[in-house]
């Protein structure tokens, strides 16, 4: 399989894509280090699919480069670049056993077949799927294609593994049970790997590192912890979270005292860290309860103050009865700034 | 309840199709069978002869003729066909410059009326001032080709004749052509990034990814084909060759049903080819059928 000795890191450099007149990728930089798992997250139309197959020379870039290591690929044909890919559709062959399939790439560069589907059987049981081998891909769950899918990427040993969106098609818990063992497949195999979901929490619960990408544009690339703890722009406040950040404007009727929020710009404060108490006599930072979903665990309390809306994520137990009014108490230091341009400020 | 009403509905929207069907196909296929065993000539009553219209059949050379010309010609013509088809189909599947042009001329041998079809060939595969003879006499001289060989005399060699008849069909696969087309443009866009990323080369995903992907399609046409070649070599027999030439180059079975029937007035012996050619048909069918279920998945 992939080991760091083989694998490189990717850079693009001032990569634009345009589909026509569309323009899908205005400028991309990217750096993804040797072995890491970085996972490209962002809304429907942002790109991340095009940037992925730019990646393996399946979009022709009308401007900046890609590397692989220190050799440049921009021009390289896909068949030339050593990635592999697994597709949302997964594009496996339905005249194909899955042997055949995980074996597709090695046969058309001419490893004999004998070879081939040893190869083959040894990366499906790496995967999970070597009992499948002799089925063909209409007999398999969604779960089992997209083992095979990832099985006949891994089997060539690539220099860079692309994911895109490979868990779109599956249901929530299987999705789940996936995205664990996707990660200790990565963590064992090794790998540069490029995981594009439109999930956030798919991205934070896999990513080494995380690239938030919006309107063909990288807007964050940090950790997981550094993007959710200190988002970039009010976009990334918005996207990265189980929950969005209650963000709001600078004039808006109430704010936490000692939060100054530049003129134009917003203030905002993550779910979690909005604490609820008993609607005192001051009438400071008083809020009206909407609606309260129970999550489980948690309770997530829809409210408004002074007509802004706003959700809190409390601990089940900890506010019970909550109706009619409470005092919302948020600390000063679990603010973030953002100025009029939506970035953020320190 | 709503059951014996939902039946009764059925059965009423049913009803137009079930009376065509069965006033238009079965009740003539019966009558043809039972027509097979009489000697009619339209005018005196119909005499029951028996199994004598089969035994004739079978002594005669035209059928014989008529029925090798005809296998010949699915055999030859059928694969010509769907190879034409098929590879003009990869060919303008890309909507790039003049594909649209392309496509319409490859369409229009298709749309045009038999007859005229015909008609038109007639003129093209004159051996002394049809155009196909005066290209292939090109740079040759006494009407030879630049080889030295005579050109292919279409209306009087029986071999040529019958390549001639099949190289009129092999134009006209403009409704196969459409619907590979179609099915080429529904394959995934995803299969051919990963045949890509995989470093297939074009014939590599000729074979592997393409043919395979549109092999149910291409046995189905194949099966359809099959069936109609049996009648597309009507109008041209009729008009270009009059099945000839002598005695039975270009007589195929249709051909022969037609001439016994309508011109020598034996609509006995005619049913009983009819019959004969039905069968043909249905073990052609039933053949194909156990070799191409395979391609099911």
């Amino acid at each position: 399989m992939t080991d760091l000795a083989t694998a490189d890191g990717v850079r693009l450099s001032g990569l634009k894509v345009a589909h026509g007149d569309v323009v899908a990728l205005r400028g991309v930089d990217l750096t993804v280090r040797r072995g890491e798992l970085l996972v490209v997250v962002g809304p429907s139309g942002a790109g991340k699919s095009t940037l992925l197959r730019a990646v393996a020379g399946l979009e022709n870039p009308c401007a900046g480069t890609v590397h692989f290591g220190d050799r440049e690929v921009t021009r390289v044909r896909p068949g030339e670049r050593q990635v592999a890919m697994v597709f949302q559709s997964y594009a496996l062959f339905p005249h194909l056993d899955v042997a055949a399939n995980i074996a597709f790439g090695l046969r058309a560069r001419g490893v004999r077949s004998a070879e081939a589907r040893r190869l083959a059987a040894a990366a499906a049981t790496v995967v999970g799927c070597g009992h499948l081998l002799a089925r063909r891909p209409a007999q398999l769950s969604g779960g089992e294609r997209q083992r095979v899918a990832l099985a006949r990427a891994l089997v060539r040993e690539p220099k860079v593994l692309l994911l895109d969106e490979p868990m779109s098609q599956l249901d929530p818990q299987l999705r789940v049970s996936m995205r664990a063992e996707l990660r200790a497949l990565h963590d064992r195999v090794g790998g540069t790997t490029i995981h594009v979901t439109h999930d956030q929490a798919e991205a934070m619960a896999l990513a080494d590192r995380l690239a938030v990408l919006n309107d063909g544009v990288v807007v964050q690339v940090g950790t997981p912890t550094q993007v959710w703890g200190a988002p970039a722009t009010d976009f990334v406040a918005r996207f990265v979270g189980a929950l969005p950040m209650n963000l709001f404007p600078a004039d808006a009727p109430w704010r936490p005292a000692g939060v100054r929020p530049p003129t134009g710009g917003q203030w905002g404060v993550r779910a979690e860290a909005v604490g609820l108490a008993p609607a005192g006599a001051d009438d400071d930072g008083q809020a009206e309860v909407v609606r309260v979903e129970p999550m489980g665990a948690d309770l997530h309390v829809h409210l408004r103050v002074g007509g802004n809306p706003l959700v809190a994520r409390a601990p089940a137990g900890t506010v019970d009865g909550l109706t009619g009014r409470v005092t919302l108490r948020v600390d000063p230091a679990a603010v973030h700034l953002f100025d009029a341009d939506g970035r953020r400020l320190p | 309840m709503s059951r014996t009403r939902d039946g009764r509905q059925l059965s009423m929207m049913l009803a137009p199709y079930l009376v065509g069907l069965v006033a238009l196909v079965f009740v003539p296929a019966l009558v043809t069978v039972a027509m097979s065993g009489t000697e009619w000539d339209l005018i005196t009553a119909p005499r029951w002869v028996g199994a004598e219209n089969f035994i004739e059949l079978a002594r005669s050379d035209a059928f014989r003729a008529a029925l090798s010309n005809s296998l010949t010609f699915a055999v030859v013509a059928v694969p010509l066909r769907l190879a034409l088809a098929c590879g003009l189909a990869l060919l303008l599947q890309r909507r790039t410059r003049g594909v649209g042009a392309a496509r319409t001329a490859a369409l229009l041998p298709t749309a045009v009326p038999e007859v005229a079809y015909g008609l038109m060939w007639l003129w093209l595969l004159n051996p002394l001032y049809g155009p196909l003879n005066q290209l292939l006499t090109v740079g040759g001289e006494n009407g030879r080709t630049a080889w030295g060989t005579l050109p292919p005399q279409w209306l009087t060699d029986p071999q040529h004749a019958r390549a001639g008849i099949v190289l009129m069909s092999v134009f006209t696969m403009g409704e196969m052509l459409v619907i590979l087309l179609a099915a080429r443009r529904a394959l995934p866009a995803d299969c051919y990034a990963l045949a890509a990323l995989e470093g297939a080369r074009p014939w590599q995903v000729l074979r592997r990814v393409t043919l395979p992907l549109i092999a149910p399609v291409l046995a189905l046409l194949t099966l359809r084909d099959t069936i109609g070649s049996l009648q597309v070599s009507f109008v041209p027999a009729l008009i270009v060759t009059d099945g000839g030439p002598p005695q039975y180059a270009t007589t195929y079975l249709s051909y022969f049903v037609y001439r016994n029937a309508f011109e020598y007035l034996r609509y006995g012996y005619a049913a009983a080819a009819t019959v004969l050619m039905l069968l043909l048909t249905v073990a052609a069918v039933v053949a194909q059928w156990r070799l191409l279920r395979r391609m099911r998945w």
